[in-house]
């Protein structure tokens, strides 16, 4: 396996390569790129991937304001099973 | 040969040792019983726990404390079950969850 | 209704449920893990005196503690969703649902990955995955492997692998990429470790720190890297070394192994094969503050700790009403800290609850906090004091923008 092929986002098997070339053509945000790949948005809810998706957008993005921010999570932070959605 | 470290030159000698049965995939095994299944299945040299549901490439445990999912399997038919955090118990039925029959990479 | 939730039973919420519980509070502490102490329960280390630290055993004083003052334990409990209503904050768990007017969120650090071509692989787990399964439920995570990512933390673990009998092959670099970045160049590894050397954990204090700096470090240093690398505690540390994959066809095999200049560039032509049948990966901590995000808690980003954390001030008030933060969720440091952090956390709980002349004691704790913090043997981040006074001015700031919007709009007549 080469670099690009290596997976990022373990739950969506999203790439290196298909997260660096989202982030170089649209030099978006962290939380665009997400949208953008699925990165960060499986099972987990992004708590493996999050800090090198980050990383990834800093490189390529005009992420200047990256210091003060609302994180963006959403409810719920654990999956819940539809059983348990209907209590 | 044991993967259990029964005697810990700081930690002293395992003082558990009520071993109870449980199956994963069909297959009988040991475990201590409260600890977790993760540990359980790797004292017994399993390291798959599941298959990717897309792209059915194998994965076992990764965080082992809860954050990361990968090792979620089936316990007595409920799916999506972190093994990282299951207490085993006597005559527990575990499943891999694997890959889905209808995926395909797009 | 409680008086108290505290959800995260670490340190930093054990201590806090103990001091509110010894304050007459009825408390609840919810965790998702099965057993009470969170990542102290891994922890084992020789301290200075000779004495080791022994997580299992502070975790289970710190529990008993807890339950003998009739603290009220959901362990294995994992919480989805909070929420605020009138003062009154809800959290919602996989099984019941709870109330609360003062609600504790210490619910710690997850592990930052470095990724590897292969690393989905069974076989390759956190570095903190290994050190769990060695020290708490005493099961080898392998026979031999090799931990990529050196820091403050991998050393320590690769020391406590090797006390349990795991050979550890090698404590080298991920190569440099886009995410690894400053983790994967030589140059930029040894000055961190330099940084942290003067209050490094075991297996370097136990050489005694003068003797490391000029001995130990000068090696790695003045040597410029030796490309076999040098041995601390039997383990090679191969600072010039990196992997560039874990290969394997159902799980891991092995690792490739390269060299690679100061800048972390791979010499092509240097790599080898290094038959390993588990791998670390050790990336670091980040502050896990999802549960702050979700109830609109306003984040900083500060390097020195760790990452984006809730804003709070010194007495672990968030500025959410009945919100408060304590532990590694404020920055990443060792035990010690985030347990004098969740006493703090505890009084200012209690105040909360009505109870008067706490003041002294919530100062008193606060000045504890800053000696613990400067007696660490552990310290994650060499900045970690300045990365404090970073989010004690962004609270500042917050406050007096809040006043200023507050008179402008009692001015300007808006409701």
């Amino acid at each position: 396996m080469k670099e690009d092929e290596m997976i990022i986002c373990r739950c969506e098997e999203v790439s290196y390569e298909e997260l660096k070339t989202t982030a170089a053509k649209y030099k978006c945000s962290a939380r665009e790129l997400k949208l953008r790949t699925r990165a960060g948005m499986g099972y987990c809810g992004g708590r493996s991937c999050r800090t090198m998706v980050d990383k990834i957008a800093a490189t390529s993005a005009n992420d200047r304001n990256r210091t003060c921010v609302s994180l963006k999570y959403q409810p719920p932070i654990r999956p819940i099973s539809f059983k348990n959605l209907g209590g | 040969m044991t993967r259990r470290i029964l005697d810990h030159p700081i930690l002293g000698k395992m003082e558990d040792n009520n071993y109870v049965s449980f199956t994963f995939n069909q297959k009988g095994y040991k475990g201590l019983e409260n600890e977790s299944l993760a540990a359980a299945l790797l004292a017994n040299g399993i390291r798959t726990l599941r298959h990717h549901e897309e792209s059915g490439s194998p994965r076992g445990i990764y965080c082992n404390i809860g954050h990361c999912y990968e090792c979620r399997v089936s316990v007595d038919g409920q799916q999506g079950i972190r093994a990282c955090l299951t207490p085993v118990k006597e005559g527990m039925t575990v499943e891999s969850d694997g890959q889905l029959p209808s995926s395909k990479r797009r | 209704m409680d008086n108290a939730i505290i959800i995260g039973a670490g340190p930093a919420g054990l201590t806090a449920a103990v001091t509110c519980a010894e304050k007459g509070l009825d408390v609840v502490v919810i965790d998702e893990y099965m057993r009470a102490g969170g990542r102290l329960l891994g922890q084992l280390y020789e301290e200075p005196n000779g004495n080791w630290w022994n997580g299992i055993k502070e975790s289970n004083k710190l529990y008993e503690k807890a339950v003998d003052l009739g603290v009220n334990f959901h362990l294995n409990t994992a919480v989805n969703n909070i929420e605020n209503s009138n003062g009154i904050w809800t959290i919602y768990t996989e099984r019941e649902t709870f109330h609360t007017p003062s609600l504790l969120l210490a619910t710690g650090a997850a592990e930052a990955p470095v990724p590897v071509p292969g690393w989905t692989l069974p076989g390759v787990m956190s570095v903190g995955a290994a050190q769990v399964m060695t020290n708490v439920h005493r099961v080898k995570p392998g026979e031999r492997g090799v931990i990529i990512g050196v820091n403050v933390l991998s050393a320590a673990i690769a020391m406590e692998l090797q006390l349990a009998g795991v050979e550890v092959a090698s404590l080298t670099l991920p190569k440099t990429n886009q995410v690894t970045q400053d983790a994967g160049k030589p140059k930029e590894v040894l000055d961190s470790l330099l940084h942290v050397s003067h209050m490094a954990p075991s297996p370097f204090v136990r050489y005694g720190s003068k003797l490391m700096k000029n001995d130990f470090m000068k090696k790695l240093g003045v040597n410029f890297f030796p490309k076999k690398g040098v041995k601390m505690w039997d383990i090679p540390i191969q600072l010039r070394k990196a992997v560039t994959k874990i290969y394997g066809e159902d799980e891991v095999e092995g690792v490739t192994l390269a060299t690679i200049n100061a800048d972390g560039e791979v010499v092509s032509g240097s790599e080898e094969h290094i038959p390993v049948d588990f791998v670390c990966i050790a990336g670091g901590l980040y502050p896990l503050a999802e549960l702050a995000a979700v109830a609109g808690c306003p984040f900083y980003l500060v390097e020195e700790l760790g990452g984006y954390v809730p804003l709070h001030n010194e007495r672990m008030e968030s500025p959410l009403e009945g919100l408060y933060v304590a532990g590694n969720i404020t920055g990443i440091e060792g035990a010690k800290v985030a347990a004098a952090q969740g006493r703090t956390a505890g009084l200012s709980m209690a105040h909360h609850a009505g109870m008067d002349d706490l003041d002294g004691e919530i100062k008193n704790s606060i000045k504890r906090t800053e000696q613990t913090r400067d007696n660490a043997h552990i310290q994650f981040h060499p900045e970690i004091e300045t990365g404090r006074k970073k989010i004690l001015q962004q609270w500042d700031a917050y406050q007096s923008n809040k006043e200023r919007s507050v008179v402008s709009n009692s001015r300007g007549g808006i409701t």
